[in-house]
């Protein structure tokens, strides 16, 4: 079988679908959508949430979220450009890859901060 | 002739070669021409509101690693006017998101069992249980804290 470079992106743009898909909406209601009403005021306190992120375990899979939905969110941006008539693939892909490669690093460096 | 020999005669004979065919169709606003277009179209966009969510949450990961007053202010710029006004609009294009994707799954990915294929409809509605149970788990997670 022909063999592809193609397939990372590909399986961090499906894997990042699937997972935001699961996540995404429960996310943004409780970090965006509750405090505005005064929901979940305990839960985003600095005391429980630098606790809560303070967990190895939390960090990884927030670290798993965050990294993918920024190449998920790159590799969709991408085919995006090429919709709205941008036909220049390439520095489009190379543009959209390192920001997503720059987000994930300062991901890592804002978790280890906690 | 060979192929390059071809590609040679091709090449000089530049100056007569047929008018090229053009689109009559916009470039940039093709996919108003049809509402599936549109569908696509809006999925698209979903991308952008997840990409500027991502960076929200990676400031709100940096200021809650700057202490008490640094995370107060995050959260005061998320329940800001501009802020509820963005997370409606991300909530709602996450939303579009999540239906769009579990729809076209059956459609990337074949599954086999028993030597049949197992219907679209069945792994649609497990993505939407595993869907349900999550967005519970994480209310519930937040809500005993």
């Amino acid at each position: 079988m022909a063999r592809s470079a193609k397939a990372v992106p590909w399986f961090l743009f499906a894997a990042g679908g699937t997972v935001l898909a699961f996540i995404l909406p429960v996310m943004i209601f409780v970090t965006g959508l509750a405090p505005a009403v005064g929901m979940f005021s305990g839960a985003l306190s600095y005391d429980t949430m630098s606790g809560f992120v303070g967990n190895w375990l939390i960090k990884l899979i927030l670290l798993g979220i965050i990294v993918l939905a920024l190449w998920h969110a790159a590799h969709r941006l991408r085919v995006c450009a090429h919709d709205f008539g941008i036909r220049a693939d390439t520095a489009v892909a190379w543009v959209l890859y390192s920001l997503a490669a720059l987000g994930s690093l300062a991901t890592i460096i804002a978790l280890l901060r906690v | 002739m060979s192929s390059q020999a071809q590609q040679a005669s091709m090449a000089q004979d530049g100056a007569t070669v047929r008018r090229p065919y053009v689109r009559p169709i916009s470039k940039t606003s093709w996919f108003m021409t049809h509402s599936r277009y549109k569908h696509y179209m809006l999925h698209e966009i979903s991308s952008l509101f997840v990409a500027i969510y991502a960076v929200i949450l990676i400031v709100g990961l940096f200021r809650l690693g700057s202490g008490p007053a640094a995370w107060q202010g995050w959260l005061d710029a998320v329940t800001s006017p501009i802020g509820i006004l963005f997370s409606l609009a991300a909530f709602v294009f996450s939303i579009i998101h999540a239906t769009a994707w579990f729809k076209a799954v059956p459609q990337a990915m074949r599954l086999m069992r028993g030597g049949e294929v197992v219907p679209g409809n069945l792994i649609i509605g497990v993505h939407y249980v595993v869907w349900a149970v999550v967005s519970l788990f994480v209310l519930i997670l937040a809500g005993v804290a």
